[in-house]
């Protein structure tokens, strides 16, 4: 066992877990004092017919008393005060959030003006502003990844200042996270796959970076094992339903560890791509995964090594000298990605060169690179990397995941 | 009752001590850094002009707040006077800060610890940690500040002895 020597670990969120599990939130929103739950969802959860599934559910015991289902790609303060005053003239008291992570982020910033009786939301933007428990919150995750069902955090745009807002506070915690396998049942392959990896990544960053502790480190050897095992056979027959919730599951797992131990270099990138080319936060991760833990190697290798164990299983774990393990998980992501790639008829992408975006262009041309490296330096979670990360060494990183070259070791520069 | 002698804790009156005469130390530090150092000069050309912040220990320990003046000048203004901060790096408590001060665990450490405060943008964050470790390097030995910084740069030797030098006049003479 890793002792960091000092370390905090906490998790509050009630998890229920099942192939039925919907059925139990009236009563679980009974225990909470609540009665008139209000869902807030997105066009495309919608469309799915999920809404429908989690309004059936509550239906005998609850059922919602308002269904708001604009909520934007990016979560934004409009939106959040327009819900917030829906909420308040129906008279609710609780909210049921059904989606990815950014109905989610809009469900905490209703909750903070609805229960702070907030004349404007951004007054509590920062970490600790927010000083006592809000109304109940139960949160659906609808994608299998960001594991914002048991996160503290919400970041929520402000546009009129072209800016991301981000509040954290332990009682942004959902008070119960639903995860029911009907929920990702009909999610198409490439985004189980991305989204997946992006749960992944969640788990092997916390297990490597700088933030590990031992309670974190257990939530993230089940995962990646989860993961590993499960997500080939769920993108090869999506309606296996054991899989998808094992999937769920370890979306779950990731996120406590992630929001305990922190994440690395592959978020640092990953959050610039996406800034600056708009390309979906999973494919990044999937992308950047063996990059970072390649860059990292010289400091981390122990921890990559023992993480061979739940990503490739015990026969090739113990064929493995204890010095090769590293080097050999990375080389089981990349084989991974590859099989992902072939299973989703190439919408996984392997290198940022082959990413497309909605108009089949190139969505990360080569001459953003240096772009991409500079907004990189301004992300918090580059603290929490093992090895320096400077605007060359991010520029490097890029250049070969771009091409899709495995990094050339010897150009990292080490002390 | 009463066969018990109220102690009081030295140690703490000498950390205390330490502290501020490091805050002090590193305050006019990262001024003399900004005047020589071209790399601490960029990171300040990316705050905005009348960025405050402070370095500094809670609950309500010794700090340090530096601010870059509208006309781009970085000004070291001790303890402060109730400026209004733009970043507040603010560790815990005086144990853990005492450990940092003394290099006895780097500054990302101590944030992955869960040791440090962030209160403020984190773009800004990031910059201010980058100048802390450059200063860190001029002014402490190489054996020891490898402790401090998760990599000890490979400065040009110009770069270690004449603008480490230059660091260490400004930051003793104030100039
Ligand atoms: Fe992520």
């Amino acid at each position: 066992m890793y002792n960091p020597g000092y370390y905090e670990f906490y998790c509050g969120v009630k998890t229920v877990a099942g192939h039925h599990a919907l059925e139990r939130i009236p009563a679980l929103l009974k225990e909470l004092g609540a009665s008139k739950p209000m869902i807030i969802t997105d066009k495309g959860v919608a469309a799915a017919g999920l809404v429908t599934v989690v309004a059936q559910a509550l239906e005998a015991g609850m059922p919602a008393v308002v269904v708001e289902d604009d909520v934007p790609v990016d979560s934004d303060v409009g939106t959040v005060h327009r819900i917030a005053s829906v909420y308040l003239s129906k008279g609710c008291d609780a909210l049921i959030a059904v989606g990815g992570g950014s109905v989610m982020d809009t469900a905490k910033g209703v909750n903070i003006v609805v229960s702070e009786e907030a004349e404007n939301l951004l007054d509590f933007a920062g970490a600790g502003v927010l000083k006592r428990a809000l109304k109940p919150l139960v949160a659906v995750p609808t994608t299998a990844g960001t594991g914002s069902e048991v996160t503290m955090v919400a970041v929520i745009n402000d546009p009129s200042v072209n800016r991301k807002l981000l509040f954290t506070s332990h009682f942004l915690l959902p008070d119960i996270a639903v995860l029911d396998s009907r929920m990702t049942l009909t999610l198409p392959s490439h985004l189980t796959a991305a989204t997946a990896m992006d749960a992944m990544t969640h788990a092997i960053e916390a297990y490597t970076c700088l933030s590990k502790n031992p309670i974190s480190d257990a939530f993230a050897m089940e995962a990646v094992s989860l993961i590993s095992r499960n997500l080939l056979s769920v993108v090869d027959r999506p309606d296996d339903q054991e899989g998808r919730l094992a999937l769920a599951v370890a979306a779950n797992l990731a996120g406590i560890a992630f929001s305990n131990s922190m994440v690395g270099m592959v978020h640092t990138l990953g959050h610039s791509v996406g800034g600056v080319c708009h390309v979906p936060h999973g494919t990044c991760m999937s992308i950047l995964l063996p990059y970072g833990l390649e860059y990292n190697m010289h400091k981390n290798g122990r921890w990559t090594g023992e993480l061979l164990y739940p990503i490739a299983g015990e026969a090739i774990y113990a064929a493995t000298a204890v010095e090769k393990r590293a080097d050999k998980a990375v080389a089981c992501i990349r084989q991974f990605n590859q099989a992902l790639f072939e299973a989703t008829g190439g919408r996984h992408s392997r290198c940022f060169k082959e990413v497309l975006d909605a108009q089949g262009k190139p969505a990360v041309p080569r001459e953003k690179l240096a772009d991409i490296a500079q907004t990189a330096l301004g992300d918090g979670s580059i603290f929490y990397n093992p090895e320096e990360v400077d605007f060359e060494d991010a520029l490097m990183v890029m250049e070969a995941a771009w091409a899709g070259d495995p990094l050339d070791r010897s150009l990292v520069k080490t002390a | 009752m009463g066969q018990f002698r109220e102690v009081t804790s030295g140690r703490r009156v000498v950390q205390k001590l330490y502290i501020t005469i490091m805050l002090w130390f590193v305050g006019r530090a990262i001024v003399a850094a900004y005047k020589s150092d071209p790399e601490v000069r960029r990171e300040f050309d990316t705050l905005p002009g009348g960025f405050t912040f402070s370095l500094g220990v809670l609950p309500v320990g010794p700090r340090m707040v530096i601010r870059k003046e509208q006309d781009g000048k970085v000004r070291y203004l001790g303890q402060g006077k109730g400026e209004v901060m733009d970043l507040d790096l603010t560790i815990k408590h005086m144990q853990a800060f005492f450990m940092i001060l003394s290099f006895q665990e780097s500054t990302s450490t101590a944030n992955a610890r869960a040791r440090l405060y962030v209160d403020g943008g984190v773009p800004e964050a990031c910059a201010v940690v980058r100048v802390l470790d450059v200063v860190q390097v001029h002014l402490l030995p190489k054996f020891i500040a490898k402790l401090a910084v998760k990599r000890y740069p490979a400065w040009s030797w110009t770069r270690h002895i004449l603008v480490r030098s230059k660091v260490y006049l400004r930051t003793v003479t104030g100039i």
